[in-house]
């Protein structure tokens, strides 16, 4: 195709949403709408996801060492320990036992700690507090911890770990499926609101047809016009996703309380992925508005 | 050149036998009248000229094409070949009479130079250049039509099928029409030109096809009233 016609083509495009502007503006709506609960779903889901990473994050595994081995084999277990870093482990914090026996000092208070000083000896042993990266290899990271030497005890909240577990992997298909209905939905609507829209152009299509148009000549005007809106609404929607976004999360960051049940302080900020999120908007309304202006064409391309 | 071999077309929906039988051969530069009552035939034949649909059995050949077996990925470059008026003109409303006709020549993918040329020469000729600038709801039904015979003839098409042109226009611009049409079947395009006014038939004359229940009824040659 000559460059001049497909610039024609592009302008009659842009000037049509012009010309249906009634329609126009309903798709827009529509697709700003629409991109705005998909964009808020997927900026709640990456949340959820970091939050439930923050609260795995103080998930440890305490790994208790026999009183009876060297400064030497303590080194050597620390080593073992790290060296399993690719594999699950993220942290691990060595507490001697003067350290673990302050601590305790200090969470039961020095009147309750009477009882530990009838005792003589120090009872805390030395122990290595395990985070891991990779809470789903929590079974597996403690038996290997088992399995060395000077090792008497490994402690860890499988139970807390499985409901972590359970709780992502909801929220990921959640939030898999919330995405799709919703893309869905979206095209539905937009099919029908451009069908209309589109049935009442039939007649310069059947035109376009008689006059020896190809499907794809005819197509481009609708394409570019439903992407045209598509862009629009996704800048719009853009706009109102920063400001539902920032509201909400605000909301948040003023309550102590929430922060510190959420460990939200980590959560996604708006402004740092703007321009991303400008794209991803933009190119979702474009593809969405001129898939779903394209598909409503069908039946009338058949003359 | 058009040409239908034993042609049958029928209809699933209703059970109707549109066209039974039918065999025609009209030549390049012919201007042919297409004549019948409602229900004989006339609507199925130009869908089968235009490939709107395929014949039951029997062939369909039109400027080289064969209809019959023409894949659905090459009826534009068929359609590109044939030039269409319709009763109801199908003006593109919101286009003015230049873009419409301009249109059609875009389709076709010609040049800008080109399409700058050829749409006064056919403005011109169907006496509609100081319309140029006018949209299609700003002219009569007569200069509407005559846009479409414009649109119908800017790309030079080899054959031009005008299905009732004169349906909707007032009589007495009727034969107006016929004679653009006889004007441009002068330059050589075949035209085909479906009507039931009969009296345009018998005042123009020529070749006639009439149809009746979906088989050709007469196929002749008939004097004109204005020969005389």
């Amino acid at each position: 195709m000559r460059s001049s016609n497909f610039s024609y083509l592009v302008k009659q495009g842009v000037v049509s949403v012009w010309h249906n502007r009634v329609m126009s503006f309903a798709s827009f709506c529509i697709l700003m709408v629409s991109l705005l609960l998909i964009g808020l779903a997927v900026l709640i889901s990456i949340d959820i996801g970091i939050i439930i990473g923050n609260i795995e994050d103080t998930n440890e595994i305490l790994v208790f060492v026999d009183e009876s081995v060297s400064a030497a084999e303590l080194s050597y277990i620390s080593e073992i320990i790290s060296s399993y870093k690719d594999e699950f482990v993220d942290r691990v914090v060595y507490i001697s036992p003067e350290e673990a026996l302050a601590s305790e000092r200090e969470w039961y208070g020095e009147n309750f700690f009477v009882l530990f000083d009838s005792i003589g000896e120090n009872p805390m042993p030395s122990t290595y507090i395990v985070s891991l990266w990779d809470i789903t290899k929590i079974n597996e990271a403690v038996s290997r911890f088992e399995e060395i030497d000077g090792v008497i005890s490994v402690s860890a909240p499988f139970d807390f770990a499985e409901i972590l577990i359970a709780i992502r992997n909801t929220f990921a298909v959640i939030g898999l499926a919330i995405l799709i209905a919703l893309l869905i939905v979206c095209l539905v609507i937009i099919y029908n609101t451009t069908r209309s829209s589109v049935f009442a152009r039939r007649m310069q299509i059947s035109i376009m047809k008689h006059v020896g148009a190809t499907n794809a000549f005819i197509r481009i005007p609708f394409f570019i016009e439903g992407m045209f809106i598509g862009i629009l609404a996704g800048v719009a929607s853009w706009g109102l996703t920063k400001l539902a976004y920032e509201s909400v999360v605000s909301v948040f960051e003023e309550d102590i309380m929430l922060l510190q049940i959420f460990g939200i302080s980590n959560v996604v900020v708006f402004d740092d992925i703007m321009w991303l999120a400008l794209a991803a908007n933009c190119l979702a309304g474009a593809l969405l508005g001129a898939i779903g202006t394209v598909m409503s064409m069908g039946k009338h391309l058949k003359v | 050149m058009v040409e239908l071999k034993n042609v049958d077309v029928y209809y699933k929906e209703g059970d109707v036998e549109a066209l039974n039988d039918v065999n025609l051969r009209i030549n390049d530069g012919e201007f042919v009248f297409i004549v019948g009552s409602s229900g004989a035939g006339k609507s199925t034949l130009l869908k089968l000229l235009t490939r709107e649909r395929t014949p039951t059995n029997g062939r369909v050949f039109v400027n080289g094409y064969n209809l019959s077996k023409l894949r659905e990925w090459k009826i534009p470059k068929f359609r590109r070949s044939i030039g269409m008026i319709f009763q109801d003109f199908r003006l593109i409303p919101n286009l003015t009479v230049y873009e419409n006709v301009a249109f059609v020549l875009r389709v076709t993918d010609r040049s800008r130079r080109f399409i700058r040329q050829r749409v006064p020469y056919v403005l011109n000729l169907v006496r509609l250049t100081e319309k140029a600038r006018a949209y299609p709801s700003q002219l009569s039904g007569g200069e509407q039509q005559r846009v479409a015979i414009a649109r119908a003839f800017a790309s030079d098409p080899g054959l031009i099928i005008a299905d009732e042109p004169t349906g909707n226009i007032d009589p007495e611009l009727s034969y107006e029409i016929v004679e653009l049409l006889k004007d441009i079947n002068k330059c050589g395009t075949t035209v085909l030109m479906v009507t039931h006014e009969h009296d345009l038939v018998k005042y123009f004359g020529g070749r006639i096809i009439s149809l009746k229940k979906g088989s050709v009824d007469f196929d002749d040659y008939i004097g004109g009233n204005n020969e005389e």
